[in-house]
């Protein structure tokens, strides 16, 4: 057992998507339209390339989303224990999400957050 | 005969070299991200295997989560994100190739030197084990890095808008 059965789910999985894919493979038979590589195959035809240049002020998401990404790092160990330290730990996180809430109430303030 | 665990390390490192090498050939900028967010999974898998399991939460939510989107974030950016890149011409393949050789000796020389030998006792990684100690108010308590890293992060987010909302064009764009 153990190590074996591993091995054998691990063959089992791969062949049976495998050769579902093979099967469709050698039963389909395939036809090749314009229409069928277009993003919606019913609809209205879509204009210009779909590889536009975005606006760089969405950069700043995806900046601010990591900043608070990592912080969630911290959170995690933070919940583990919290229940085992009581009020200490309540009250350093309290500390800890206050000053990157400041962080959120200045990104508010600047209007960073804003859609354009 | 290897042991099933050596079988899975080998498969795991097998894909995340396949996947840099992947995301170091092709063409298009976009698949090449996708290949990096690969690589970045394998590593997530290779701390599974090693039993961390926290480092590899930090792995797939720090890196795989955050930086790949940041990188896709900033092709999306550039006016080019769909277009091929240009062949690399064949001195530069020669150098990267001898930069490549040059980091794997190197890294090969250090671990030769350093020879890492397995500890003897159990290494206790637990998460709890993490929390009691950042949040330890105590001598050999981290609470006050870990305030300090609210600080940090605080000055990162306001360096970033402060540099970045300057670039911020008017509501031209679309």
């Amino acid at each position: 057992m153990g190590s074996g059965s591993l091995i054998a789910l691990m063959i089992a999985a791969v062949a049976f998507s495998g050769i579902a894919i093979l099967i469709s493979k050698i039963l389909l038979k395939t036809t090749h339209n314009i229409h069928k590589g277009e993003p919606y195959e019913c609809g209205i035809p879509t204009i210009g390339p779909s590889w536009i240049q975005f606006s760089i002020g969405y950069y700043l998401f995806a900046l601010i989303f990591l900043i608070f990404d990592v912080e969630l790092i911290f959170i995690f160990p933070w919940a583990v224990v919290v229940k085992q330290l009581g009020w200490v730990a309540f009250v350093e996180i309290l500390i800890f999400l206050f000053i990157l809430f400041m962080g959120f109430l200045y990104a508010h303030k600047k209007k960073a957050l804003k859609w354009m | 005969m290897m042991s099933l665990g050596a079988i899975f390390f080998y498969i795991i490192s097998a894909f995340i070299l396949l996947m840099g090498i992947l995301a170091v050939t092709t063409r298009k900028i976009f698949r090449s991200a996708i290949y990096l967010l690969g690589s970045l999974i394998g590593i997530a898998g290779l701390y599974f295997w090693l039993e961390v399991e926290f480092i590899a939460a930090v792995q797939i939510v720090v890196y795989v989560g955050g930086i790949v989107v940041l990188i896709i974030f900033s092709i999306f950016l550039t006016q080019q994100s769909g277009k091929e890149m240009p062949r690399t011409n064949l001195s530069r393949n020669i150098f990267s190739l001898l930069a490549v050789i040059a980091g794997f000796l190197l890294s090969c020389s250090l671990i030769h030197q350093y020879g890492f030998e397995a500890g003897s006792q159990p290494f206790d990684n637990a998460v709890s084990r993490i929390g009691l100690y950042m949040l330890n108010t105590g001598k050999d308590g981290f609470a006050l890095p870990f305030e300090a890293v609210s600080i940090l992060l605080l000055a990162a987010l306001i360096g970033c808008i402060v540099i970045a909302m300057k670039s911020v064009p008017t509501k031209s764009t679309k």
